[in-house]
């Protein structure tokens, strides 16, 4: 079970460190006195590749790490992912909307979406947060926050 | 002399105003004391320069009060250095010791705080002087001895912490060279071309993590248990016995560090958590909820600012960000800081240092009763308080460089920091790397450039040699324990 | 159930109205609202400090009737300020503070599109003097001794400095091409740490601002051995400049100065022209001119526009014998 877990790390991680390392031999390896810029991305690409094989052969003779009795479940993903989706859509509307706006449908979506609770939460719970933030961020502290339109 | 300067009532009022400011600054993630200094600049102008040094020193000191608040209570770092307190704070909150965990946070500040200004006050001309041996070679040993932390860091499985340190070491040279002005994976993006901001992968990777992985499911109304009564919700005896170790260690370090121009106080919490979790009794615990390691970092991070006023006042050469701009300050106001300003202005410099006892004190009964009100927030409907904690993600990386880039990428480090904690991948060296990766890499690239490529460098000058000395010792130590555990296992069997 | 909708489509069509109505404002040439400073370092950085000195000094001497509300848009060296300005096609209640940065940063930098072409020049304000400074007790006493030992111990000197491509790099790489000395330049991205390495021992010499050096100088720790000026600094009456001790080398100034966005109309630069001409005249900027040391530079017109075109030209040369990587 979580065996699958090192190796999709360790997979990711090795082609990571390949990209790195690739990237790294296009800078200057040497500088006048010393490493160029390259150097370090390029021993870090290595690093990477290097400790991500060492990762996926230690787990495939079986995991010596405790095993995990959470479970993955597909679901609890799930929500994870579209709470996150819910995020970068409220962070690109940040610039069209401003961000009381943004914030209280980041809010309202997440109350009515994953908590699945009443429209009246939602708006109440979206509404106070906007307007709190504003009173203390905006007004109080004199911070500039992504504006829209309608100034807020 | 100092305190008959520092006591009168309007540098008084000053040092309350600049404190409270200070801790309000603190708590919000992202905004600085350096920025909000530089904001309030033009008020100081028609103010009587005692009055406004002592001012803003405490909006300085002030802010790393109130940067262990969100730390602790949900897991947004305040500020850099509170990345740290994040690790075994918020374990803490989890366990229902909020309370005392903020509450030994805002003791141990004092302590540390103290610490820092008594050093400040007694040995700072040879303290400076000290720190002027810290050339490149120096700055090189101690990263590379910041970067051994990741032992103490890594938990369970060091392949792990190191893949995640490299990750952090990677980040950190995004951005243009400073050596040769090439730019390294900015991938055309001109936001890119200064690095990517610390704060936005902090909070990214603790605080929008932390809340994608509670999104996992539907919770109960309450967060975690905070319990009642006044008693629960403060340190106890015994804990503040078992902190004695952190606020020494905490000042001593964040007090040496901080003379270190360059060197800042999140390397300072760092190395102040390793050393506390090196030589405690139950090294394993840290990271699940220990006092120790919320008392360590914090009090480093105070002392660190009266370690990094010591180079500001004796030398007049700035040691970070906020000094530079309390540096900018003196010389707008006429004041020459530099190695005669003692001499000069005894009043203002007296008049500061005085003020700094006061001005800890102040804060110490500023934060303390705040303890129970602010593990309060922890009672709040969690479905108000997610929204709440990304909204305050947002504020807090925008109000560093007005960028919506950075706030995409707090996204993306979001995703990122949730994806290590499905995979088991601790954090805390990501963070590591990330902060020592730059001076790490620019030291060992001065060093060669000083000394026409000789490697030698770093082992032939004494200081340097110590230090990388220490590093090597504690990267063999975990071997080392390996190996006795294997041998008495092995013994274990024959018998 | 009604009213609770007619009320919601009024509230709604109240803010669609009022949102629309802020979009457009008349163009003028009397600024109507806070004007936006845009900067390109940090807080407490140097332009940051610039503008904010200036802005505190309008308000004191009542020149402008609006705010100067700086706006740090740090970020690639001056790309973001830059390209952040370059956005704001027209706008008039925008300036931005200009430094030699921006000439020189879209030379090296692919990814900072908008140059100084692109912008609209207003008035220089000042010129940022510099000394080459050394440790008080180093044996060189002049520009000469330090040229003469770095010629007979190439790369043993070190100079401390910020990038390769700022002006402490560039003076150096001048009279290493005109004298035939070498020595190694060690790059710090703050300036305390610069200092802190001269202090200290672990460089020799660093190109460091007159008002900087001041006290340092004072307390006996440095040395200045040579003004990178025409003339020589009033602060330091003694100190002989480059071409005086016959380095003949071009002077590479530090400007400091006002730009507005493209396709802003005549009318307003004209308005800005005025005022900063006002600005310049007034008692409290050439006090600041004198405390900081600067030396006024005050250039607008044709005149600021040869500055940034011979500029540019002379910085390109410059950075393209020194072998840094050259990309416009």
């Amino acid at each position: 079970m979580s065996e699958k877990k090192e190796l999709l790390s360790g997979i990711c991680l090795g082609s990571f460190g390949v990209y790195v390392a690739f990237e790294a031999l296009k800078l200057p390896y040497v500088s006048e006195f010393g490493p160029g810029p390259g150097f370090f991305p390029l021993w870090i690409g290595i690093g990477l590749t290097l400790l991500s094989l060492l990762l996926i052969v230690a787990n495939l003779f079986g995991s010596t790490a405790p095993e995990n009795s959470k479970s993955q479940s597909r679901t609890a993903i799930g929500r994870a992912l579209v709470g996150w989706s819910g995020l970068m859509l409220a962070i690109g509307l940040l610039h069209w909307l401003g961000f009381g706006l943004s914030l209280a449908l980041l809010a309202a979506f997440l109350v009515l979406a994953l908590e699945k609770r009443s429209p009246w939460v939602a708006i109440s719970v979206a509404f106070g947060l906007a307007l709190g933030f504003h009173a203390i961020f905006v007004l109080a502290l004199g911070l500039s926050l992504p504006a829209g339109p309608w100034g807020f | 002399m100092g305190f008959s300067v520092a006591l009168t009532p309007e540098n008084l009022f000053w040092c309350f105003v600049g404190v409270f400011l200070g801790t309000v600054v603190g708590i919000l993630p992202g905004l600085g004391p350096a920025a909000t200094i530089a904001m309030l600049l033009p008020l100081t102008f028609k103010m009587d320069h005692t009055a406004a040094i002592i001012m803003l020193a405490g909006i300085y000191y002030g802010s790393k009060y109130g940067g262990s608040t969100t730390s602790i209570l949900l897991n947004v770092p305040g500020e850099s250095a509170s990345v740290v307190t994040c690790l075994d704070g918020y374990q803490m909150a989890r366990q229902g010791r909020a309370g005392p965990a903020l509450g030994i946070s805002a003791i141990a500040s004092f302590v540390a705080g103290t610490v820092g200004v008594i050093g400040l006050m007694l040995i700072a001309p040879p303290v400076a002087r000290f720190a002027l041996r810290f050339g490149p070679p120096e700055y090189f040993a101690l990263m590379a001895l910041g970067l051994t932390m990741v032992v103490f860091l890594a938990g369970k499985s060091m392949i792990k912490g190191l893949l995640a340190m490299l990750v952090g070491l990677w980040l950190a040279g995004v951005g243009t060279d400073l050596f040769t002005a090439e730019s390294r994976f900015t991938f055309g993006q001109m936001e890119l071309l200064d690095g990517i901001d610390f704060v936005v992968v902090s909070i990214g990777i603790f605080a929008v993590a932390e809340v994608l992985v509670n999104m996992e499911s539907r919770g109960g109304t309450e967060l975690f248990k905070v319990p009642r009564g006044i008693r629960n919700l403060m340190p106890t005896l015994k804990d503040l016995k078992d902190c004695r170790f952190a606020f020494l260690n905490g000042s001593v370090i964040g007090f040496l560090i901080g003379v270190l121009p360059g060197a800042g106080s999140t390397i300072a919490s760092f190395l102040s958590y390793g050393a506390e979790k090196a030589f405690s009794r139950y090294p394993e615990k840290f990271g699940t909820g220990v006092i120790e390691g919320v008392a360590a970092p914090e009090g480093a991070n105070n002392s660190e600012t009266g370690g990094a006023l010591v180079p500001l006042l004796t030398l007049g050469i700035p040691g970070s960000n906020a000094t530079a701009i309390l540096l900018a300050a003196l010389i707008l106001w006429g004041i020459k800081p530099g190695p005669l300003l003692i001499q000069d202005n005894p009043g203002l410099f007296w008049g500061l240092v005085t003020s700094m006892y006061v001005g800890n004190v102040m804060l110490l009964v500023l934060n303390l009763p705040l303890v129970p009100l602010f593990a309060q927030i922890l009672r709040v409907p969690y479905f108000v308080l997610y929204p709440g904690i990304l909204g305050i993600s947002i504020v807090g990386v925008y109000s560093v460089s007005n960028s919506l880039f950075d706030v995409w990428m707090l996204g993306l480090f979001g995703l990122l920091g949730y994806a290590m904690r499905k995979l088991d991948f601790p954090a805390a060296p990501l963070v590591l790397g990330m902060v020592l990766g730059d001076g790490l890499e620019r030291a060992l690239r001065q060093s060669l450039m000083m000394s026409e490529g000789r490697l030698s460098v770093l082992i032939t000058r004494p200081l340097s040699a110590a230090m990388i000395c220490v590093a090597l010792a504690i990267l063999i130590m975990p071997l080392v324990n390996k190996v006795r555990s294997f041998r008495v296992k092995a013994v274990e069997q024959d018998v | 159930m009604k009213r609770s909708w007619c009320c919601l489509l009024l509230i709604t069509s109240g803010f669609v109205l009022s949102g629309a109505g802020g979009i457009a404002h008349a163009a003028a040439f009397e600024p109507t609202k806070p004007i936006e400073a845009v900067v390109h370092t940090g807080p407490g950085g140097g332009s940051d400090i610039f503008a904010r000195a200036i802005a505190e000094l309008m308000q004191k001497e009542k020149i402008i009737a609006q705010r100067l509300q700086v706006v740090n848009k740090s970020g690639g060296g001056s790309a973001v300020a830059m390209s952040y300005l370059a956005e704001k096609k027209g706008d008039t209640h925008t300036i931005g503070f200009f430094t030699g940065v921006w000439i020189t940063n879209p030379l090296t930098t692919m990814e900072a599109k908008t140059t100084i072409a692109d912008l609209t020049p207003i008035v220089r304000l000042v010129l940022e003097p510099a000394v080459f400074a050394v440790k008080a007790d180093l044996p060189y006493k002049t520009m000469k001794d330090f040229i003469e030992a770095a010629k007979k111990n190439p790369n043993q000197l070190k100079q401390s400095g910020g990038s390769v491509t700022g002006r402490d790099n560039l003076v150096r790489l001048v009279v290493q091409k005109a004298t035939g000395a070498k020595w190694v330049f060690v790059s710090f991205p703050s300036g305390g740490e610069r200092i802190a390495n001269l202090l200290g021992g672990h460089v020799e010499a660093m190109v460091i601002e007159p008002q900087e050096a001041g006290e340092h100088i004072r307390a006996g720790n440095m040395r200045v051995i040579a003004a990178l000026t025409d003339k020589r600094l009033p602060s330091f009456p003694n100190v002989p400049t480059l071409k005086e001790q016959g380095v003949n080398v071009p002077v590479i100034p530090q400007a400091r100065g006002i730009l507005a966005p493209p396709g802003v109309p005549k009318e307003v630069v004209q308005y800005w022209e005025g005022i900063f001409d006002r600005f310049a005249k007034s008692a409290n900027w050439k006090q600041y001119v004198e405390h900081n040391q600067f030396e006024d530079g005050y250039l607008k017109g044709p005149g600021l526009n040869k500055f940034f075109d011979d500029l540019t030209v002379q910085m390109r040369e410059v950075l393209k014998e020194a072998g840094a990587k050259v990309v416009r």
